[in-house]
C-alpha cells in the first residue's frame, strides 16, 4: 500500500515538474525591451537566414509544425504560443536561452536577434511593431567607425572610435569597445572591454604569444558594445602582430602507425635486409644441389669411359 | 604457256569489273544513308524549331535563390565515392583540432550521446561516445566522464589494422574507412581507451540508408561486420561548424577547437578561450599519459560542482518503480 501511495505521489510531483517546465518566465524589466528600428523586408529576409541557420533544426519551418522531439519541445515560430510573447519577451528567450534552447548571446549579436525576430512577427498579420524611442546616450551619433592600429613599442593595440554627430565627424567618448581576435569557430576576446577616451581613443594589451597564421598575420574585429545607442558597429583588421604559426601536418613523421610510404628506416631496411637474405640462402640451396649434380654426372661419365 | 596466261588474264578482267560494280553499290549505298542521315538530321531540327519556348524549371540554388532553368540542362549532381573518400583521408589543411572536458560541468544530461547517436545513425545503446560513472575509491566523490574516441597522435589502432582501413589524418583525426575495413577488430584489441565499437548486428538505418553514397567523415551509411568510432564530427568541422555533442551539451562540458590557434570554443555558450590558458588555470590532464598514445582530448578535474551527484543506476531503478 505504501508503496502504492509514494509511486502516486512520485508521478504527482514529476507531472507538477513538467507543467512547471513548460513556463517559461521572462523578468518583468525585460518584457518592454523594443528593438531600436523598425522591421522592414530587408530585415525579414535577413531574420530568415539567421533563422535558417541558427533556429530551423529545432524549430522546423515556421507553420509546419515539423519541430524536432526535445523536452520541453520547441514551439513553432508561427504559433499562437510564441507569437504571445512580447518583442522583449522574445529577445530575453533567444539571448539566454534555457535548457534545451541553447543561449545565442555570444553567436547572435543584439542586432542580429531583433532581426531574428522581425522575421518571426512576420507570421503573424496581426502583429504591429513598437519602435523604441531613440536612446540619448548615444547623442545621436551616427555612422559609427572603428580603426584599429598597433603600437609596436607597447605590444598593444589601440582603437579609434568616431562618428558623425550633428554632420561633423568627431570622437566618441565613453563608449565600450571590445576587441577580439578571429578563430575557427568563434571570436576569442583579447584583453577585456574598455571604454574610450576622450579623444575616442582606446588601448588594448595584445597577448604576445597568440599564435597568428604562417606568416604571423591575425583577423582582429572590435565591435562597441553599446548596439542601442551607436547601432551595429564593427570593424574588422588583419595586422601582422601574431606568433608566426606553422605546424607540420600531424601524419607526416615515419612512425609505425603510419602508411607504407611513411615506415620507419629501421623496419625498412630490416625487412628488406631479412627478406634479401632468405631469398641469398635459397638461392645459395639451389646452386648447392646443382653443382653436387653436376659433379655426380661427371664421376658417372668417368666410370663409364 | 598461253594456258597459263590465260586465267590470270580472265581475272584480271573480271577483278576489273567486280572493282567497278563494287565500286557503284558502295556509292549508291554511301549516298542512300548520307541523304536519310541528313533528312533525318534536318527534320530534328525542324521539330527543335517548331517546339514552344523550352521547359522551364524552378531551381533551389545553395545561396537560397530561386532560378530557372531549361529542363534538359538540369542534371544530378552524383556525389561522388572516391572524391569522398579522398577529402576524408586528406583532412583539414593547417589544423589540428583538440578537445576539452570539463569534468566539473557534466551532469549526465546525455544530450552529446543522443546527438552523436542521431547523427551517426546509431541506436541506443551503440556509443561513440560514453558517459562513465567514476569514483577513484570509496571515500572519494563519484562524477561522470564523458568519453570519446582520443584521437591519439600515437595511435596504436591505426598501427595494427592490417588493411590501412583505420588512418591518421593531418589535422590529427583518426578515421575508420568502412570500404576497406574487413572486421578484424584488432583495433578493439588495440584500443587502451575503449573507443570503438563493432557493428555486431544489421545497423540501425540499414533500410533506409540503402544506396545512399559512403560518407567517410560520417561513417554513415554503416555497415555490419564493421568498426564504427567517434569521428570528432569531421564533417561538420570541414563547414566550420562545431562537433554534434559539443553543440548538443546544455552544461558546457565540451570545448572544441584548434590547438594550432590556441583557442577552443565552447559548444553551449559559444565563448572561446585560450587553450592553453584553460588547462594551465584549470589542471588540464590526458587520460593514461603513461601509454604515451599522446591524446588530442584533455580533461579537466571535476572541482567545484555545484549540483549532487545522482547516480544513474538509482534514476533508473526509481523509474522502474514509477
Amino acid at each position: 500500500m505504501k508503496k502504492r501511495y509514494l509511486s502516486l505521489l512520485l508521478i504527482f510531483v514529476i507531472t507538477l515538474r513538467l507543467s512547471a517546465q513548460q513556463e517559461w518566465i521572462v523578468p518583468a524589466e525585460n518584457l518592454s525591451k523594443l528593438s531600436t528600428f523598425a522591421f522592414s523586408d530587408s530585415t525579414r529576409k535577413a531574420g530568415m537566414n539567421l533563422y535558417i541557420t541558427n533556429c530551423k533544426s529545432c524549430h522546423g519551418d515556421p507553420g509546419k509544425n515539423n519541430v524536432i522531439k526535445l523536452v520541453p519541445p520547441p514551439v513553432d515560430p508561427a504559433s499562437d504560443r510564441m507569437q504571445a510573447n512580447t518583442d522583449g519577451g522574445m529577445y530575453f528567450k533567444i539571448s539566454q536561452g534555457r535548457m534545451p534552447m541553447p543561449t545565442f548571446k555570444n553567436i547572435l549579436s543584439p542586432t542580429d536577434v531583433w532581426v531574428v525576430i522581425s522575421y518571426l512577427r512576420s507570421f503573424n498579420p496581426k502583429y504591429a511593431q513598437e519602435v523604441a524611442p531613440k536612446v540619448l546616450t548615444g547623442a545621436m551619433v551616427q555612422n559609427v567607425k572603428i580603426h584599429l592600429n598597433w603600437l609596436k613599442e607597447k605590444d598593444q593595440v589601440q582603437a579609434v572610435v568616431s562618428g558623425t554627430k550633428d554632420k561633423i565627424e568627431q570622437p566618441v567618448a565613453g563608449a565600450e569597445v571590445k576587441l577580439f581576435a578571429k578563430r575557427y569557430f568563434g571570436n576569442l576576446l583579447i584583453d577585456e572591454a574598455r571604454n574610450t577616451d576622450a579623444q575616442g581613443q582606446v588601448l588594448f594589451n595584445f597577448p604576445k604569444d597568440l599564435p597568428g597564421d604562417s606568416t604571423g598575420y591575425v583577423q582582429l574585429l572590435a565591435r562597441l558594445s553599446d548596439e542601442e545607442a551607436y547601432g551595429e558597429s564593427k570593424s574588422e583588421t588583419t595586422l601582422q602582430i601574431g606568433v608566426p604559426t606553422y605546424k607540420p601536418p600531424l601524419n607526416e613523421q615515419r612512425a609505425m602507425w603510419n602508411v607504407v610510404q611513411k615506415t620507419p628506416i629501421w623496419l625498412l631496411l630490416s625487412y628488406t635486409f631479412t627478406v634479401l637474405a632468405v631469398w641469398a640462402f635459397i638461392f645459395y640451396v639451389l646452386f648447392q644441389i646443382r653443382a653436387i649434380s653436376k659433379s655426380g654426372l661427371s664421376k658417372d661419365q668417368d666410370t663409364i669411359d | 604457256m598461253s594456258n597459263n596466261t590465260d586465267p590470270i588474264n580472265e581475272n584480271e578482267a573480271q577483278g576489273n569489273e567486280n572493282t567497278r560494280r563494287a565500286f557503284f553499290k558502295k556509292f549508291g549505298l554511301i549516298g542512300a544513308v548520307a541523304a536519310t542521315g541528313g533528312a533525318a538530321i534536318y527534320s530534328g531540327y525542324r521539330y527543335e524549331e517548331s517546339k514552344p519556348d523550352r521547359d522551364l524549371v524552378k531551381v533551389l540554388t545553395a545561396d537560397n535563390r530561386l532560378v530557372e532553368v531549361p529542363r534538359d540542362q538540369v542534371k544530378d549532381v552524383k556525389v561522388d565515392l572516391t572524391r569522398l573518400q579522398k577529402l576524408g583521408r586528406e583532412g583539414l589543411k593547417g589544423h589540428r583540432w583538440v578537445m576539452v572536458i570539463d569534468l566539473a560541468k557534466c551532469r549526465n544530461a546525455r544530450q552529446c550521446v543522443a546527438a552523436c547517436q542521431n547523427a551517426h545513425h546509431l541506436r541506443p545503446y551503440e556509443y561513440h561516445i560514453n558517459t562513465l560513472v567514476m569514483q577513484e575509491s570509496k571515500s572519494t566523490a563519484p562524477y561522470y566522464m564523458p568519453k570519446t574516441c582520443q584521437h591519439c597522435d600515437n595511435p596504436p589502432c591505426v598501427a595494427v589494422c592490417p588493411v590501412d582501413a583505420t588512418f591518421k589524418r593531418q589535422d590529427g583525426i583518426v578515421l575508420i574507412d568502412n570500404e576497406r575495413c574487413i572486421g578484424c577488430r584488432f583495433c578493439i584489441a588495440a584500443c587502451p581507451y575503449s573507443a570503438r565499437m563493432f557493428h555486431w548486428e544489421e545497423p540501425l538505418m540499414a533500410e533506409e540508408d540503402k544506396g545512399k553514397v559512403y560518407n567517410i567523415e560520417l561513417n554513415v551509411p554503416q555497415r555490419k561486420g564493421t568498426i564504427s568510432k567517434c569521428l570528432f564530427s569531421s564533417d561538420r568541422l570541414r563547414e566550420g561548424k562545431l562537433p554534434y555533442c559539443v553543440s548538443a551539451c546544455p552544461n558546457g562540458v565540451y570545448y572544441f577547437g584548434d590547438e594550432n590557434q590556441d583557442a577552443v570554443t565552447n559548444g553551449t555558450t559559444k565563448e572561446t578561450h585560450r587553450l592553453s590558458e584553460l588547462l594551465r588555470v584549470n589542471g588540464g590532464y590526458h587520460l593514461m599519459p603513461e601509454l604515451g598514445t599522446k591524446p588530442r582530448v584533455y580533461y579537466l578535474p571535476p572541482k567545484n560542482r555545484l549540483f549532487e551527484f545522482v547516480d544513474p543506476r538509482e534514476q533508473n531503478k526509481n523509474q522502474e518503480k514509477v
